[in-house]
């Protein structure tokens, strides 16, 4: 264990800590060989819109690598803190652990500052992990494309942020998805907000949640590397909303009720 | 100086008795359990007294405040880098004080020649089975382990006395609003206790009206009532303030 009386003072950044500690984060000088990124895990389909209490953040189940299946039953969208959820695209490895970072970076500034980290703190966080992450992304062999929802208990306002490999932050008002099955929703997404039932940020959660079901199996449709639902295995789409009450995540007796409603047709 | 095994033994109890006058006036900070926890609560006059330390771990302190900040950064850092590069269920009191902060105090407390900390400090933690666990570590490194409750003082009489009493009561039982106002009963009776054995005026006791309006409560709890990782929750002020009306 490391750590004594004698190593202190910090200004609450994990991200030194863990540097003054021996463990860099930081890739962007390694040197290493060209790898074959097609049997690296990837392949997702993420999305995230506005709804009437907060934001709603889904995503499917399936890591590939290249034409593989690798897994089913993949968690694409992580818990960061109480009130932020990061979906992620690009490959599980890198992905995972930005969270894992992110997620002790916000908890030891709270509990060290005695204050919650502030929202653009948060955001601009991610921000430097994807930079910092670059010179991997670069190579093809490290690159994640994140979506950060939050919730800003002072403004009392949700917010998500789409960001790209390099680490530049595009605060998003309606929606957004990545990976390789977005393409295919992105269309339905604006499509449902100009002229669906209602406007996307007007939607209840359920209503929210049900047509982020429909968005991922219609990618799914189109995408290899998105995955479908398989309720015979009890296997969903993961959805999460944040709202002022912080996140939740919908468990799987909710999803089987509301897949088998979504799937219903006219 | 210290060429002689008794000078060093002289050093130390001098050393002992310099720190135990300088937290003479330490107020207490008790840790109880409660039926969905547990419970960490003390008055005092600058705010600083408990902390969140980890998911499921609560520190409470008295003494100097810069040494408390010193040795609340540390457990701070061991317990995040513990919990980033094993797990958060590898973080335990019983790790960071056995083998991380307790050697290192008892080191410079007899490092005789260094300046000692000057301070107690009390943990409570709510382990994996969902049971609450209680300790305290003393500034020569010295620590305990208590299941029903636990209480640092600056005064001995004081804390000896509220400990039995805690060990007496079944904290276990009681909601949250009557944990909080037996501890705050504790608090006052431990006072008067201590109160018993000292003619300075600057110790006489306190009643929890004057504590109320002299000092904060500062109170929190780890709840097992939560869906949260972080099980630590400040106790409201809303929730405070049946205690002080009460109290008036």
């Amino acid at each position: 264990m490391n750590g004594s009386p004698s190593t202190i003072e910090g200004p609450g950044d994990f991200i030194d800590l863990l540097n003054r500690s021996g463990y860099a984060w930081s890739h962007s000088n390694t040197k290493i060989e060209p790898v074959d990124a097609s049997k690296l895990l990837q392949g997702t389909t993420v999305l995230a819109f506005h709804f009437n209490k907060g934001a709603i953040v889904a995503g499917d189940r399936r890591a590939t690598a290249g034409n593989a299946i690798m897994y089913e039953r993949c968690d694409k969208v992580i818990p960061i803190d109480d009130h932020s959820l990061m979906a992620i695209a690009g490959v599980p490895a890198t992905a995972f652990e930005m969270a894992r970072i992110l997620s002790h970076n916000f908890e030891y500034f709270r509990r060290s500052q005695l204050q919650p980290l502030s929202t653009e703190g948060k955001i601009r966080a991610l921000s430097k992990l994807l930079k910092d992450n670059m010179g991997l992304a670069l190579q093809g062999v490290g690159a994640v494309s994140p979506i950060f929802s939050l919730y800003d208990l002072k403004e009392k306002k949700p917010y998500i942020y789409f960001y790209d490999m390099l680490g530049a932050q595009f605060e998003i008002q309606t929606h957004t998805a990545t990976g390789s099955g977005s393409p295919v929703i992105r269309g339905v997404l604006e499509y449902e907000d100009l002229w669906g039932a209602k406007p996307l940020a007007k939607r209840t959660l359920e209503e929210a949640a049900l047509l982020a079901i429909r968005l991922l199996q219609t990618a799914a449709q189109f995408d290899s590397a998105t995955g479908q639902a398989r309720p015979e295995d009890q296997i969903y789409p993961i959805i999460a909303s944040i709202t002022e009450q912080g996140y939740r995540f919908f468990p799987d007796e909710e999803m089987a009720g509301l897949f088998k409603i979504s799937m219903k047709r006219n | 100086m210290f060429d002689e095994p008794f000078r060093w033994m002289e050093a130390i109890s001098t050393r002992h008795s310099y720190v135990q006058e300088k937290l003479k006036k330490g107020l207490p900070v008790l840790a109880v359990p409660y039926k969905d926890g547990a419970l960490m609560m003390g008055f005092t006059a600058q705010p600083g007294k408990i902390f969140e330390l980890y998911d499921r771990i609560a520190l409470g302190s008295l003494g100097h405040p810069a040494d408390v900040e010193r040795l609340r950064m540390t457990l701070l850092d061991m317990a995040h880098l513990e919990g980033f590069n094993r797990s958060d269920k590898d973080v335990t009191i019983g790790r960071l004080l056995q083998f991380g902060i307790a050697p290192a105090m008892k080191q410079n407390f007899e490092e005789v020649m260094r300046a000692p900390y000057l301070v107690k400090l009390l943990f409570a933690e709510i382990n994996f089975d969902n049971l609450p666990v209680f300790y305290w570590l003393n500034y020569d490194g010295h620590s305990e382990v208590f299941k029903k409750g636990a209480v640092i003082s600056g005064n001995d009489k004081e804390s000896e006395w509220i400990q039995k009493q805690i060990e007496q009561t079944d904290f276990a039982a009681l909601p949250l609003e009557k944990a909080l106002k037996e501890a705050c009963r504790l608090w006052e009776e431990g006072k008067k206790q201590s109160a018993s054995e000292s003619e300075d005026d600057e110790d006489k006791p306190v009643g929890l009206a004057e504590a109320f309006d002299q000092w904060t409560l500062e109170a929190a709890v780890l709840s097992t009532d939560t869906e949260r990782k972080a099980l630590y929750r400040r106790v409201s002020p809303d929730e405070i303030e049946p205690l002080i009306a009460a109290a008036k």
